[in-house]
């Protein structure tokens, strides 16, 4: 057996293990009617076009989700206070997503270019107010990959608001179980573009930790104000909480555990004025993690008692321009995630050519709709970072991937998206041709991928 | 600004203020509501800066209340009514409306922008109308300087969008208004738009 074939094969394993652990993270955004019915309002109140939120669908956000204009089940004390505050019908609604993907080029010899996927997603949700000053967004979701349901995402918060010194502020406490779930603008990884992806599309080796390698798996409590429906600030932390084990009576086999907590923070403001809508901000965390896994496919499985860790810090910055009018929806949104790796445990095991190294993601993308029915979407989408063999597994050691986006929707209704997007990489896993070793280029990932997206 | 911030974090961890018993009278509750929810679009004090959403500050008390009292009843709609204004009244009590519309009359007006050659013709069409379209002068129910009057709304200030939209709805018929759709059905788009240029302000 060559050298070359052995490297080929061991290079398509990693990937598939890391394709196959991507597939198990929640990346679905999502529109939610249960909050139309509870609210009276219908979708164009709180979004441009679903999922993005407009300003006033970050406010209801912010809020709790407990905006309520239905009648309520009640019940007061002897003092009148509310002891029972309950909606007349459960806040839940259902999604189901199914597609159609062709890629450019199939996998190997015995896959095919097309594949078929429904359901993509079935979603069920309890979306919406549970008492005066506290609501939730929790969707269990079944994945057609894994076969199987499973906890998706999940926000459940408390928020009230008050008025100092003349300032509106809203102020609250979330807890969720994916980094940036909670958050109010669609730059952040959990709701950004892409919306929507396919099954089969091929992702890259890397990307940091913020952008999904920690959703369904952690349990994050966060405290945050929004003043003016301008300023907005928020920290919180981030313990590990995972799926189908057990942090403490199983630390020796799990991997990717965070060491303690994981500190988060959020910045932003938000300038609305006329139609148009401007936020510039701030996100990110520092996390240890014990145990970790590279993006190559190695692990390392100790005793969590005195576990060295790799320790990420991710910081970004984000901005997010909007002009909505009945006709008109546009969204201009960019975003830049610097993430530095100390890879201490996994230089100490061999599993990184470099003790540190580098990453950073960015993405611009330009939505038009027009009349929320018919729209247009282009985004481009990178990631760069230190050159490091053994760590990211690839080829020349580079992690470099560049790729294109071009998106049509046609809406018949507000809760139903019919799309077709094509992914177009000009570079993957650091070259645009044989990235492999085995012949492959990049562009033999790009893929047509047609949608329907409906929510009720 | 340090203070604001200060106790901003101080409330996020601490929780507001109890209400008060005070608290509980209709107008400290109208207050509460439009500074919790109809703030969100209308803006603070009713002063809203996207065109989708009127302006309310200084609105006529009467007129406020007509259009709440339409939307709970569903006999306006238009699709602005119908998409945020239906869910939004529907739990309102006689109270609350009444409350609520005296809260945003009492806020100060928003001052229309008035100048230039498009203005002065629509000032002549508000004072005047149109003999020959049968369109009598605006000002005689909304006021010599369009501030309104009762159940008819002030117009003076409010964004120009906003005008331009609801008297297209009016002279479609979108939005019912038998008075309203005879004043508009024969109005141009270029009467329109002076129109909007004399009374709005953006």
């Amino acid at each position: 057996m060559s050298d070359h074939w052995t490297r080929g094969f061991a290079f398509r394993a990693a990937i598939l293990a890391f394709a196959l652990f991507a597939l198990t993270i929640p990346k679905s955004a999502n529109a939610v009617p249960s909050y139309a019915r509870q609210t009276g309002l219908a979708c164009e109140a709180c979004h441009t076009v679903f999922p993005a939120l407009t300003a006033f669908g970050r406010t209801f956000k912010a809020s709790g989700y407990t905006l309520f204009n239905t009648l309520k089940v009640q019940d007061i004390d002897k003092l009148a206070h509310s002891t029972l505050s309950l909606s007349d019908l459960p806040p839940v609604s259902a999604m189901v997503m199914a597609s159609q993907s062709l890629e450019a080029k199939a996998n190997d010899e015995n896959s095919s270019k097309a594949s078929t996927d429904f359901p993509q997603q079935a979603s069920l949700f309890y979306a919406g107010r549970i008492s005066d000053n506290i609501g939730a967004f929790i969707q269990i979701t079944y994945d057609d990959q894994s076969g199987s349901f499973g906890i998706d995402n999940t926000d459940i918060r408390f928020a009230d608001v008050t008025k100092i010194d003349g300032h509106s502020v809203i102020y609250g406490v979330s807890l969720n179980n994916n980094p940036t779930v909670q958050d109010l603008w669609n730059t952040v990884p959990a709701w950004g573009q892409p919306f929507i992806a396919s099954p089969a599309l091929q992702s890259p080796v890397a990307g940091a930790q913020i952008q999904g390698a920690l959703s369904g798996g952690v349990a994050g409590l966060s405290a945050y104000t929004f003043v003016d429906q301008a300023f907005y600030a928020e920290a919180g932390v981030y313990r590990s909480a995972l799926q189908g084990a057990s942090v403490a009576f199983d630390g020796d086999q799990n991997n990717n555990v965070i060491s303690g907590v994981a500190p988060y923070w959020r910045l932003a403001y938000e300038w609305d004025f006329g139609n148009h809508s401007l936020e510039v901000g701030t996100f990110g965390m520092y996390a240890e993690l014990q145990n970790p896994t590279t993006p190559a496919g190695g692990a390392i499985n100790g005793s969590l008692q005195h576990a060295p860790t790799d320790r990420f810090l991710d910081a970004s910055f984000d901005t997010q321009y909007q002009y909505t009018d009945d006709e008109t929806q546009i969204s201009l949104t960019a975003a830049w995630i610097h993430e530095h790796q100390d890879l201490s445990a996994s230089f100490a095991e061999d599993l990184s050519t470099n003790p540190s190294d580098n990453l950073d993601s960015y993405n611009v993308v330009a939505s038009y709709f027009w009349h929320r029915k018919l729209g247009a979407t282009f985004g481009f989408f990178g990631v760069n970072g230190s050159n490091d063999p053994i760590y990211f597994g690839t080829i020349n050691g580079s992690p470099n991937s560049t790729w294109g986006l071009f998106e049509i929707d046609y809406l018949p209704w507000l809760n139903v998206k019919l799309g077709l997007q094509y992914t177009a990489y000009i570079k993957f896993d650091g070259a645009t041709s044989n990235y492999d070793g085995l012949g492959r280029n990049a562009s033999d990932n790009d893929l047509l991928f047609g949608y329907l997206w409906v929510a009720f | 600004m340090k203070k604001l911030f200060v106790t901003v974090f101080a409330t996020a961890i601490f929780g507001a203020p109890c209400a008060t018993a005070a608290d509980n009278s209709p107008t400290a509750s109208a207050e509460g509501i439009a500074t919790s929810t109809c703030q969100s679009c209308h803006g603070a004090l009713g002063n809203s800066v996207s065109s989708t959403f009127p302006r309310l500050n200084g609105q006529q008390a009467d007129y406020i209340a007509a259009q709440l009292n339409n939307f709970r009843s569903h006999s306006r709609s238009d699709p602005h009514a119908r998409a945020y204004m239906w869910g939004m009244a529907s739990q309102l009590d006689d109270k609350t409306i009444a409350a609520l519309a005296q809260y945003y009359a009492s806020q100060a007006p928003t001052i229309p922008q008035k100048g230039g050659a498009l203005a002065a013709q629509g000032a002549a069409l508000f004072a005047n109308g149109a003999p020959a379209q049968n369109m009598p002068p605006c000002q005689s129910c909304h006021g010599e300087h369009a501030e309104g009057n009762g159940v008819f709304p002030r117009l003076a200030g409010q964004h120009a969008d906003y005008l331009k939209k609801q008297l297209e709805a009016f002279r479609s018929s979108l939005r019912e208004s038998d008075v309203m759709h005879v004043e508009s059905k024969d109005m141009t788009d270029s009467q329109i738009e002076a129109l909007v240029s004399y009374l709005a302000n953006d």
